[in-house]
């Protein structure tokens, strides 16, 4: 004890001292909640429980409960229908406008900053506003779809079991498509304009430069963007609770809302950590990806 | 098949107000090598990008290869160009790099590989072809960025200053092979460098801009001997021309130098007496003189030597650069008796700084 204050003391260990500090943090704030959960997850909990760490283990039973029940695994598939949609939605449009704006027309970097609009804006509040758009009776992509002979009646969005998913799941692409273009044009920028210049003196057209040089030179970025974009669309929450809340009938239902659901509201502990931990796997899985793909900086 | 490779006629380029290249005539020959040269901002840049289609003209004609050549594009104008920051394509390895303008033409994969075999072997890379650009040093950078420009025969090689990132030796060395290369090759070469000896040493063709314009164009020695006005005079040469206001003598044939105090040395020919002018002298040509035959006797500032060359300045006003190819044992205080021949003085107008005739 005494050597290890004498270290930091002389500057010796003051390094290790500094990098403690957030670690612990860390480690409380995150590190704990985590495996708590993982040991909930094998454990019986009810509400009476609850207040204790001493209960009883009960092996795998939570994961052969939650996967006997015959919601599970079309709430799984809902899942991953949300985070590949999404994540494509989001991405596509996000490039698309990423693109555009790089072109560099008078204004534009004034209309990007606009964009970021849509961040600074609570979950809860774009559900509210997405609920509106997407009314069945008088939403305006109703009218829209309808006005424009895409469609013969109106759609149900949000009540519909057909489409309720896709109701969150178009919310949420608006939602994330300024992250994405924000993260596509720093990636854009990074691109030296003299590789270009050489590329067209080389006698690559516009569309042999797009995947020649733009899209290998973002290879890291976009690789990051999709890792984080798996993360954020598996904690995506506010819109669920604001738009269908699951429903109709799980129809719209995803893991992260589920979880949440069975924990907070029938006060199934045990089964909500379980879920948890399901998702933990892939967010942990996403995490090497991002954490891979921002170390494999490409710049010679 | 026409004599010049590239002809630019009365080529104008603006940036909004701003007057970038004017009136820009220019021939190049084919098989010559053509450096453009001048202080920074002086527009060289603007006219090559200008060649490769990277800027548009906005006024003259460009005409490569007897084609007239305005608007388009650059992939169509079959020039290879060598970038200042290589522009190597860091994600693909060295052969890649090579194959790109092949591939992306059409050529066959077999091809492609035997062409850059062929080309790595002639410039010393046939070792690396599978490494990425930043597993380079400098020097192989710059090797690689010449090959990928060599490997499809262009009709014509730009450079924009290639050699300015890579150390003084280097450079030296560089210079050779660029030349050697050239040669070798056959090709047109227009050559863009802030640094006069590089244009000295490796062009057939020397062109001095300033401000966009084109000050004075020629054979390198053409340019040293006779400089068309006090700006290329001062440009081209190292160490710089001295320049000395002076007026004509009262006969006509001498020219009394304006040193601080006045120092008569004879002219050439003869010109119309009184006539006010600046005097070019450059510092090789003051040489060294026997007491006897001295035509200037000036007071040494301080003494330089490489061991090479002695490096004296005058303590007068304006102070002169004299370069001695001999160890003297001169020391600050003392006089230098110095000899000028008369055919070797620049004589410029003082009001326009053009050249005497």
């Amino acid at each position: 004890m005494r050597r290890l204050l004498l270290s930091i003391r002389d500057g010796r260990g003051f390094d290790i001292g500094l990098v403690s500090v957030p670690l612990i943090f860390l480690f409380a704030m995150a590190g704990l909640p985590l495996i708590y959960n993982i040991v909930m997850s094998f454990q019986e909990v009810d509400m009476f429980s609850l207040g204790t760490f001493a209960r009883p283990f009960v092996g795998f039973k939570n994961y052969i409960t939650l996967f006997s029940q015959p919601e599970t695994w079309p709430i799984l598939g809902n899942t991953a229908i949300f985070v590949v949609a999404s994540i494509a939605g989001q991405f596509t449009i996000g490039f698309a406008l990423a693109l555009f704006f790089w072109t560099g027309f008078p204004g534009s970097s004034w209309l990007r900053g606009l964009f970021l609009v849509s961040w600074v804006m609570p979950g809860l509040v774009v559900g509210a506003i997405w609920n509106w758009i997407l009314s069945g009776d008088f939403g305006v992509l109703n009218f829209l779809l309808k006005e424009s002979g895409l469609v013969a009646a109106n759609i149900f969005w949000r009540s519909d079991p057909n489409f309720s998913l896709w109701a969150v799941v178009i919310a949420n692409i608006w939602l994330g498509i300024s992250f994405n273009m924000i993260l596509l044009s720093v990636g854009l920028s990074a691109i030296p304009q003299d590789l270009y210049e050489a590329a067209e003196l080389d006698g690559a057209n516009v569309v042999q430069r797009f995947y020649t040089i733009t899209l290998p030179m973002m290879r890291s970025s976009i690789g990051a963007l999709v890792a984080l974009g798996l993360i954020f669309t598996l904690q995506q929450f506010d819109l669920f609770a604001a738009i269908t809340a699951g429903g109709p009938n799980n129809s719209s239902n995803v893991a992260q809302y589920w979880a949440w659901d069975l924990s907070f509201r029938q006060y199934d502990f045990a089964q909500g950590a379980t879920i948890s931990v399901i998702m933990i796997v892939f967010v942990m899985f996403a995490s090497v990806v991002y954490v891979r793909s921002t170390r494999h900086e490409v710049r010679g | 098949m026409t004599l010049h490779q590239i002809e630019l006629s009365g080529v104008n380029k603006y940036y909004g107000a701003y007057h970038a290249l004017r009136d820009i005539d220019l021939k190049i020959r084919k098989g010559s090598f053509v450096a453009l040269v001048g202080p920074s901002g002086c527009g060289k840049s603007t006219l090559l990008r200008s060649l490769a289609g990277l800027e548009s003209i906005s006024a003259g004609d460009l005409v490569i290869a007897g084609t007239r050549m305005n608007g388009v594009p650059p992939r169509k104008r079959d020039l290879a160009m060598v970038f200042q920051s290589y522009a190597l394509y860091p994600h693909m390895t060295v052969e890649e790099n090579l194959t790109y303008s092949l591939r992306m033409r059409g050529v066959g994969k077999e091809e492609a590989r035997r062409k850059a075999e062929e080309v790595a072997t002639t410039t010393g890379l046939s070792a690396l072809l599978g490494r990425y650009p930043r597993e380079l040093s400098g020097g192989q950078r710059q090797r690689v960025a010449m090959s990928r420009a060599i490997i499809r025969n262009p009709k014509a090689f730009l450079f924009d200053e290639p050699l300015s990132n890579l150390d003084a030796a280097l450079r030296v060395h560089m210079r050779k092979e660029i030349r050697a290369l050239h040669d070798r090759l056959g090709a047109t070469s227009v050559y863009v460098t802030h640094d006069q000896v590089e244009a000295m040493t490796m062009a057939d063709h020397v062109v001095v801009m300033r401000q966009g314009v084109i000050e004075q164009q020629g054979a390198p020695l053409e340019l040293y001997d006779r400089p068309a006005n006090q700006f290329v005079a001062g440009f081209i040469g190292s160490p710089a021309m001295n320049f000395v206001p002076a007026q004509v003598g009262a006969d006509g044939r001498s020219v009394v130098l304006d040193l601080g105090t006045p120092h008569t040395v004879a002219l050439a020919k003869s010109l119309e007496a009184g006539r006010v002018l600046i005097v070019g002298i450059r510092p090789e040509h003051l040489q060294l003189a026997g007491e006897a035959d001295a035509g200037l006797r000036l007071p040494v500032g301080s003494v330089e030597s490489t061991g090479a060359a002695t490096y004296v300045t005058t303590a007068t006003q304006p102070e002169l650069v004299v370069v001695l190819n001999s160890r003297v044992s001169i020391r600050p205080g003392e006089t230098l008796p110095l000899h000028l021949d008369p055919a070797h003085l620049h004589l410029f107008d003082r009001e326009t700084q053009i050249r005497l005739a």
